[in-house]
């Protein structure tokens, strides 16, 4: 018995070995850039719009630009090879001939067939060895056979005939499949030979420490500085920092988009003369008198002067183009423009860094700053100016039709609740908006998601009341109300209510399922839920005709203490919603009850606890939602005497409880009505929503708010 | 007794050689590197120019040809000295501010590694310095380092009010040519209907219209305005 490596030296075993190989590691590869070439954006909706403004080429290069950065090379090159690689192996795995290991049978090599008696089996033996002895047999050199030869095949003839007859023998036989018993088996390396071959053998260990010596110190130490290069946020690390020494618990819209131009981002954008060349020229445009503003670049005072103590460079660059980018000013010059459209999206990402900056702080204006700019970069908008000009065609002029000399901005709700009469008698006119341009725009607004908060209010899941410590659930319940929208129904009651999960219900109280109203319980009139598998839809893509990139819109919700000016809960950001926002068409609204929720620890403290949540949403200027919120937080021995009441009051009677109650002499108590108290009120909506829109939540508040 | 075969262990040897050498360049690269790095950290804060005029107060050099340095008058050493100590009060609220902000932005990863470093020498650099002013405050007058930077704090405090009050009060000019304005516009506006009126009841309900459009206007400005007299 013996056990024996062997190399393999035929070359059929290692295509198998290589072909498993590079199959493990291409298919993921495979798989990533399929995943990746599919374009992310094209599951989104958008918003339907003929709007062609005059740099949409340029834009449409930079998106188009921005994807081919996300292809990499390096993964094609290596899914093709593997692909390759695999193919030759198979090539190879057809054509290569296994070498046969014929069985051992005695029977063919006596040449008779198998059912045959022992009778025959001993005359076949007796004739065969009569003719092949190698006493007998004679050598046939034209056969070209030696004395071995005949040897052997003798030797092969006597084991079969012993085979066939000896009891031992054919025991072995069986067993093993070999006359002479258990036989060494061979284990075969599916490596070719030549790796072990003789004066190869430096060439391989060079291999492997070019592998294990370079190559993988390579690899884990560019990782490793990879993601010490980039913050958490995705922007280079002394943006991050620079940013950070930007802050300013007094900062606005104008200071952020100041603070993001401090990005190292930027000097890799502007390297060498970029830095400086046509920048007088941009200056003087960003700085001449604008049509709304007093700059055109919509820059204040402040921020002029910023621009102006920085020393020229690719910062100063930067910020100067971000301002034109705001503005809206026309370069006349095709490399500024097209640097002005790169700079936004850049400082959209460096936004990032710095909201998480704000976050820390904890401070609301900063916080709020940051996402204002957010917007202001999406929209192509300057600090402090009209939100009409997000709609198509809208132009300073059209503007300033609609707004005449107000010092505050009509908002697109505001402006969309006029009667369309109004609306195109102000907009429409020589210098103005045509009549389909109206439309277009018109149609534009119809489509924007605005959502309208109809009530916010806190409950613990499963609670009566809100016990200090307790993890409360701040339950936003709005309906996506498009501006200008003719025929929004009333809200119904039961939409508001949130309704706990059944207790058996995982999924559901996971989130993984949400409820679905199906209809009314005939005798109590409650409704009645049923779980769905929650199908969560996005809202469709921000219009945003001047930012180079696809953005989905988010909205964040947070609470803020007013009287501190820090913000209490830190947002919660929501990008998709259970109910569609639209119908199928991608333009009727269905005014589908969204419901945002947001968990946090209640206070410690019993008491009330007044907090302003915000609605922010990043895409939009002027669709956020402000309003009080009042958290009233009971002694947690309030809610045991709760219940005490409720739970234990009604002792079944053959129950150890009940037994216990009537040895204590107490009478079985009634169960009480629960005090109808709501933990929570919600009162004056501060949005920039219209009066009617204020006067509809108010009333359904109220309504919350009554005993019944 | 042994019979080492030297050239067999050549190998091995030289691996080792080669396995420790590549360690210790590494470590000693690295190293100096990192050396160099934070000690090329660019400064937290700016010059300290208060700091600096009270020192070259305190120690003016003789003008040329006398021999005696020129007598600072007390007062104004103290001033600079308060200056310096208003200045420190805004650097270390700044610090204080950003250090709960810093750390947990660090752990996030958020920032690097290095604007930590930065900000710790600062603190570090800013403790000296208060320590510093206070001994210059007892040398001047025994006592005053208990109080100096209660009153510098002060001083800050008021500082920073009286910026945004100046901030505010730069926008009455601004404000106050566009009431002019807008309120010779109404004026002309009151003006007109009120001559159609006169002209013609027919006429007049034309003229009208153009007005609650103006008043639509303001409605809903409310929020706007409300939320920029709070930032």
């Amino acid at each position: 018995m013996s056990t024996d490596y062997a190399y393999d030296e035929e070359g059929y075993l290692w295509p198998f070995f290589v072909f498993t190989l590079t199959l493990i590691i291409t298919v993921p590869l495979t798989f990533l850039l399929v995943k990746r070439s599919r374009d992310p954006a094209a599951s989104f909706t958008r918003i339907q719009t003929n709007f062609k403004h005059a740099h949409v080429d340029t834009i449409d290069s930079l998106r188009k630009q921005e994807k081919r950065k996300d292809r990499k090379l390096w993964l094609i090159i290596g899914v093709a090879t593997g692909w390759a690689i695999m193919g030759y192996m198979l090539y190879l795995i057809q054509t290569t001939e296994a070498p046969v290991h014929k069985l051992w049978n005695p029977y063919d090599i006596l040449n008779i067939p198998e059912s045959a008696t022992e009778k025959q089996i001993k005359s076949t033996y007796r004739k065969l060895s009569l003719r092949l002895h190698p006493d007998k047999a004679k050598i046939d050199p034209s056969k070209n056979e030696t004395l071995e030869d005949l040897n052997s095949r003798y030797v092969e003839i006597s084991k079969a005939y012993q085979a066939l007859t000896d009891e031992d023998v054919r025991n072995n036989y069986i067993q093993y499949g070999n006359p002479d018993g258990k036989q060494g088996y061979s284990i075969n390396i599916a490596l070719p030979k030549v790796i072990v071959s003789d004066g190869n053998g430096k060439y391989v260990v060079l291999l492997y420490s070019v592998l294990f010596g370079v190559l993988l110190p390579y690899l884990v130490g560019s990782w490793w500085y990879g993601t010490l290069r980039r913050s958490k946020e995705g922007v280079l690390m002394e943006s991050a920092n620079r940013m950070f020494r930007e802050y300013k618990d007094t900062i606005d819209e104008g200071g952020v988009v100041t603070a993001a131009s401090t990005g190292k981002e930027y000097e890799e954008l502007f390297k060498g003369d970029k830095a400086d060349s046509g920048l007088a020229k941009l200056e003087s445009r960003i700085l001449a008198e604008g049509e709304l503003s007093p700059l055109a670049g919509g820059l204040s005072v402040k921020d002029k002067e910023k621009l102006e103590d920085l020393e020229s460079g690719p910062q100063r660059k930067a910020l100067a183009l971000l301002w034109a980018y705001l503005g809206r000013v026309e370069l006349d010059d095709a490399d500024l423009n097209k640097a002005k459209f790169a700079v936004a999206p850049i400082a959209h990402s460096l936004n990032k860094a710095f909201n998480a900056i704000a976050l820390a702080y904890m401070n609301t204006g900063p916080l709020l700053a940051s996402y204002y700019a957010s917007q202001l970069l999406i929209q192509a908008l300057p600090p402090k100016s009209s939100p009409l000009l997000q709609l198509p065609y809208f132009t300073p002029a059209v503007v300033k039709a609609v707004e005449g000399d107000s010092r505050v901005h009509t908002s697109i709700q505001g402006f969309m609740d006029r009667p369309d009469a109004k609306r195109r008698s102000l907009v429409v006119g020589k210098k103005l908006l045509t009549e389909e341009q109206y439309r277009d725009a018109v149609g534009v607004a119809k489509q924007l998601p605005f959502l309208r908060v109809a009530k916010a209010y806190f409950k613990v899941t499963g609670e009566r009341f809100i016990i200090p410590s307790s993890l409360v659930t701040l339950v936003v319940k709005g309906r996506f109300v498009p501006p200008g929208s003719e025929t929004v129904p009333e809200i119904n009651p039961t939409d508001l209510e949130d309704v706990d999960p059944a207790e058996d219900d995982l999924d559901a109280i996971s989130g993984r399922k949400t409820t679905k109203l199906v209809g009314k319980d005939e005798k109590t009139g409650k409704p009645i839920y049923e779980s769905v598998e929650a199908e969560l839809i996005a809202a469709p893509l921000a219009a945003a005709p001047y930012f180079a990139r696809d953005h989905s819109p988010r909205w964040h919700v947070f609470l803020t203490d007013s009287k501190q000016g820090r913000v209490a809960v830190p947002p919660f950001t929501f990008a998709q919603f259970d109910r569609p926002i639209f119908e199928a068409d991608g333009k009727t609204p269905t005014f589908a009850m969204q419901t945002l929720k947001a968990q946090f620890q209640a206070p410690p403290q019993a008491g009330h606890y007044t907090f302003v949540m915000h609605v922010v949403c990043d895409s939009y200027v002027g669709f956020d939602t402000k309003m009080e919120v009042t958290l009233i937080v009971e002694e947690a021995s309030k809610a045991a005497e709760m219940e005490v009441e409720d739970e234990i009051s009604e002792p079944e009677e053959d129950s150890i409880a009940g037994i216990m109650n009537a040895a204590k002499g107490g009478e079985p108590k009634k169960r009480k009505q629960p005090k109808p108290k709501e933990e929570e009120e919600d009162s004056d909506e501060e949005s920039g929503t219209d009066d009617e829109d204020d006067d509809d939540t108010s009333a359904t508040n109220t309504d919350t708010e009554a005993e019944d | 007794m042994f019979d080492i075969n030297w050239r067999g262990l050549l190998l091995p040897l030289a691996y080792l050689v080669v396995l420790v050498g590549t360690f210790v360049t590494f470590s000693r690269v690295y190293r100096k590197r990192k050396a160099i790095e934070s000690a090329n950290l660019a400064p937290w804060f700016g010059p300290h120019l208060q700091r600096n005029i009270y020192l070259s107060l305190l120690h003016l050099e003789p003008e040329e040809g006398s021999e005696k340095a020129p007598k600072i008058p007390d007062s104004v050493i103290r001033a600079a000295l308060l200056r310096r100590a208003v200045e420190d009060i805004r650097r270390i609220i700044q610090i204080r501010t950003a250090k709960q902000a810093c750390s947990s932005l660090l752990q996030r990863g958020s920032v690097g590694d290095d604007l930590w470093q930065r900000f710790q020498r600062a603190e570090k650099e800013m403790e000296e310095e208060l320590r510093d002013v206070v001994m210059e405050a007892n040398g001047l007058l025994p006592g005053w380092g208990q109080i100096i930077f209660q009153s510098a704090n002060e001083i800050a405090a008021n500082k920073v009010l009286r910026d945004r009050l100046d901030e505010v009060e730069a926008q009455t000019a601004n404000d106050k040519e566009w009431w002019e304005k807008r309120r010779a516009s109404v004026k002309s506006g009151f003006m007109k209907e009120l001559d159609e009126e006169e002209s013609g009841k027919g006429q007049a309900k034309a003229g009208s219209e153009d007005e609650p459009v103006l008043v639509d206007t303001n409605t809903p400005s409310a929020t706007p305005s409300g939320k920029k007299s709070k930032k």
